[in-house]
């Protein structure tokens, strides 16, 4: 191979799940020797594009070209034959076994099928002590180790695998300062071994420090290639990740002034998390929190609901909330669409109408036995007032579409009257144009008298939708200012900055 | 994430608290508990000829059990286990008597059926990805149906008897089901097949590449497979396991008695998973030990003969091997709690 020519070229890479195009035309290059850092907001396809190159998802259309040859990694065995190895964010090791049957498992240093075991792990006593982390044992079991051990040893793992390209999804997301400087070592070794790293992170900062060339990627197209990492202006790369070709449509805020207080908390602590946060939601509005996964932002939401332990004061309406009792959340009015709307919200086997009235089922029983016929005329009632569509309640949830399921929770919450809504990540999973029609639902339930706290990953769905908005960021509150006095540069300027002084 | 990751890394438990945490703990104990109080109880029980005596059920209960936890390592049950033994050992004898085979290759054939429905089981479970509980099951009846109509179609009755007078009959009964006398009492052959699948499974366990994936097919299969460890051959071998396990445990028991009841080796299938589980394996697997299978196994023994020794009523043991089961499973917890805070 020349010296040149690129390592890896990815062609018109097109990826379509039920509902969604998560890729839809998508370029990469990466040279040998090179950190290329992958960058785009939430949903802009980043992972996806990861998943295909380590062979967990076959591409629909598009080429793949490694070394000057096409190949066609249809699993992740292949992936790593070809020499591919993938650092994921969520970390996938075996707890039961030792950190070195994890670094090696499946190509174990092995004869005539029996492992070598002292050969294993030494060469893993090698492979932890070149990453810094002397102190993980071996023969230790994996599930006993930290988050950021627990990363260590994957590291180690794609060391293992003699890689032309290693793809790191978020290294350093577990990571404490010092153990940065120390992944930044490794990347730097490889790289001068001709090794290719594909480097994705949210801190720009870090892409500064180590990448070489970035990419762009966004609504699953790729904005730009290959620019310079170290002097491509912020700016730029800011309005390349966030200038869109679909325009959401919002409703019109309301004119008049919000009403009385119905959420009001005070120097907020989930221990580790959030440190000391204050904020008020009145009805008939709604407060944004913007901020990256891990902020925070979704530790906020759980403590409020009650599902968190932890200290600060929190009224509804004037009456706290027991910390660790999210029955009395919901007595006060709470209610809480989560973010994991499939596993957390919806019995999906269940008929609509069943979902939206399970909130409420009180209401329609008498002496334990339901009254079918008002459960369904009230969950028709509901679901016409939100157009849910189809309209026909019997249907099992499931095979509804995600803006439409999502409806459904927010119906079960208008069943018996709610003084406040937490809303989390509202619209993930939900089709771009079916989210105009979630976006007008949510501010009708505000308009209603409804408080709503909104937490978004998207920083333009917080920004169009929300009244007020607060920039959360590693577990504070670091801006606080009108929706429509922000703009989406200042918002991702402010929560991709970190503590250790920004990026400008 | 808040910068300053607290340094909690691999605690080094110390070898007491790793000792402490091995799977097969519960086992242990429970096994010296209740050898304790039935050599209270009798005599006999604690005598030479009483251990040759509550180790035969241990035996031919313990091979199945040890290769059943390695299923349950590897994250899958296996119910028709037990009836298997009843149709291999139908399909020795049949071809023996009936058709004149060489015992020898009767049990051949017997061994090629059984790893042919170990590996249908395997093959329907990781193709279609049925919890193998139902596909198993599915066989489970299968295979007793067959057992039971098969053996009445040829003999009219519900047994085929006769295999002393077969070919190859003592050589292979030399083998598998003779005794041997050490010290002066018989122990039964079946006791050393017994330990032979015990060391193997446990070689194969803790030293091979196999033993590895069987973690980790069972500890986490979408990681597993992720890897590239060959997660459908290392099932489909595993049902294929159990299988071969109940041929060698159906042959012994055929030999052993010259005859076999078309219902044999039913409702034995649940014996072994309490074994197993007793042993320490966990049933939504990844974690567990085939010599705390074996352990298990000896516990069941010598409940199922110490409860005679006592001169107690026999009826009574099943209610035993509950309470058993319970408590050991308990301790078994409590010995995981203590390995999780250990790393606190």
């Amino acid at each position: 191979m020349s010296e040149d020519a690129p390592l890896l070229v990815m062609r018109g890479i097109v990826k379509e799940f039920p509902g969604v195009r998560a890729l839809d035309g998508v370029d990469l290059e990466v040279r040998a020797g090179e950190v290329h850092c992958l960058l785009g907001q939430n949903g802009a396809g980043k992972s996806t594009l990861i998943k295909i190159l380590a062979g967990a998802q076959l591409p629909d259309k598009g080429t793949i070209t490694l070394g000057g040859a096409q190949v066609r990694a249809a699993n992740p065995t292949a992936a790593i034959r070809l020499g591919i190895s993938t650092i994921y964010q969520e970390l996938d090791l075996v707890d039961g076994l030792s950190a070195a049957d994890n670094i090696f498992l499946g190509h174990e240093k092995a004869s005539l099928g029996f492992t070598r075991r002292a050969e294993s792990n030494r060469a893993a006593r090698e492979l932890l002590d070149r990453l810094g982390h002397g102190e993980i044992r071996p023969g230790g079991e994996v599930g006993r180790l930290s988050p950021a051990g627990k990363q260590v040893v994957s590291m180690a793992r794609a060391l293992s695998h003699d890689a032309r390209l290693i793809i790191m999804d978020e290294p350093s997301a577990a990571l404490s300062h010092d153990e940065v400087g120390n992944l930044f070592r490794i990347i730097r070794e490889l790289t001068a071994q001709g090794v290719a790293v594909v480097y994705i992170s949210h801190r720009l900062e870090e892409i500064r420090e180590i990448g070489d060339r970035v990419t762009v990627l966004k609504d699953g197209r790729t904005a730009a290639v290959g620019l310079p990492a170290k002097d491509t202006p912020t700016s730029q790369i800011v309005s390349l990740m966030t200038g869109r070709n679909v325009e959401y449509v919002f409703p019109p805020r309301r004119t008049e002034p919000p009403g009385a207080e119905v959420l009001k908390v005070t120097d907020l602590v989930v221990p580790g998390v959030v440190s000391g946060v204050s904020f008020s939601v009145r009805a008939g509005e709604i407060v944004g929190l913007a901020g990256l996964v891990g902020s925070g932002r979704s530790e906020i939401v759980e403590a409020i609901y009650g599902a968190r332990r932890a200290s600060g004061r929190i009224l509804l309406d004037g009456h706290a909330v027991r910390p660790g009792s999210t029955s009395r959340a919901v007595r006060l009015g709470m209610g809480l669409a989560p973010e994991e709307r499939k596993a957390q919200a919806l019995l999906l086997d269940q008929s609509v109408a069943r979902n939206i009235t399970l909130g409420g089922l009180e209401r329609f029983s008498r002496f334990g036995w339901i009254d079918r016929r008002r459960e369904l005329a009230e969950a028709r009632t509901l679901a016409e007032t939100l157009d849910i569509r189809p309209g026909d309640v019997r249907r099992p949830i499931k095979t509804l579409s995600g803006g439409n399921q999502q409806k459904a929770v927010l119906a079960r919450w208008l069943v018996n009257g709610r003084k406040l809504l937490l809303l989390d990540e509202p619209t993930r999973g939900v089709d771009v144009g079916a989210r105009a029609e979630l976006y007008a639902v949510i501010r009708r339930l505000a308009d209603e008298g409804i408080g709503v706290l909104l937490v978004s990953s998207e920083v333009p769905e917080v920004l169009g939708l929300a009244d007020r908005v607060l920039v959360i960021r590693e577990g504070a509150v670091v801006h606080e200012a009108a929706a429509r006095d922000l703009d989406e540069h200042q918002v991702l300027d402010l929560v991709m900055a970190t503590s250790t002084g920004g990026f400008r | 994430m808040t910068a300053g990751t607290v340094d909690e890394r691999v605690a080094d438990t110390g070898r007491l608290r790793r000792m402490l945490i091995r799977p097969e703990l519960g086992a242990v104990v429970g096994a010296i508990v209740v050898f304790a109080f039935f050599a209270s109880q009798s005599a006999t029980f604690r005598s030479v000829d009483g251990v040759a005596n509550w180790l035969d059920p241990a035996s031919t209960l313990g091979i199945m059990a040890v290769a059943v936890a390695l299923l349950m390592i590897g994250g899958e049950f296996n119910l028709s286990a037990g009836v298997l033994t009843g149709t291999t050992g139908l399909i020795l004898v049949t071809l023996a008597t009936r058709f004149g085979w060489n015992v020898w290759a009767a049990m051949l054939a017997g061994l090629a059926v059984a790893l042919l429905v170990g590996f249908l089981n395997g093959l329907i479970v990781v193709r279609t990805r049925l919890p193998s509980f139902i596909v198993t099951l599915g066989t489970f009846l299968m295979l007793q149906g067959i057992n039971l109509g098969v053996t009445k179609a040829l003999t009219g009755t519900v047994q085929v008897s006769g295999l002393r007078r077969a070919d190859g009959f003592e050589s292979a009964r030399a083998v598998l089901a003779d005794s041997v006398t050490i010290g002066g009492t018989g122990f039964r052959v079946a006791i050393l097949w017994w330990i032979a699948v015990t060391v193997l499974a446990t070689w194969v366990l803790m030293r091979t590449r196999a033993g590895n994936w069987i973690f980790a097919v069972g500890g986490d299969d979408r990681a597993a497979r992720a890897v590239g460890v060959p997660a459908e051959r290392t099932k489909i071998l595993l049902f294929m396991t159990t299988a071969g396990a109940a041929w060698l445990v159906g042959s012994i028991l055929a030999l052993r008695f010259t005859s076999v009841q078309a219902n044999a080796g039913l409702g034995q299938e649940f014996i072994y998973i309490i074994a197993a589980v007793i042993g320490g394996c966990l049933l939504t697997g990844g974690y567990g030990s085939a010599v705390g299978a074996a352990i298990g196994a000896v516990i069941f023994g010598m409940a199922d003969k110490g409860i005679v020794f006592a001169g107690w009523d026999a009826d009574w043991f099943k209610f035993f091997l509950g309470a058993m089961l319970l408590l050991a499973t308990l301790a078994n917890r409590l010995v995981r709690r203590y390995a999780e805070e250990v790393r606190h």
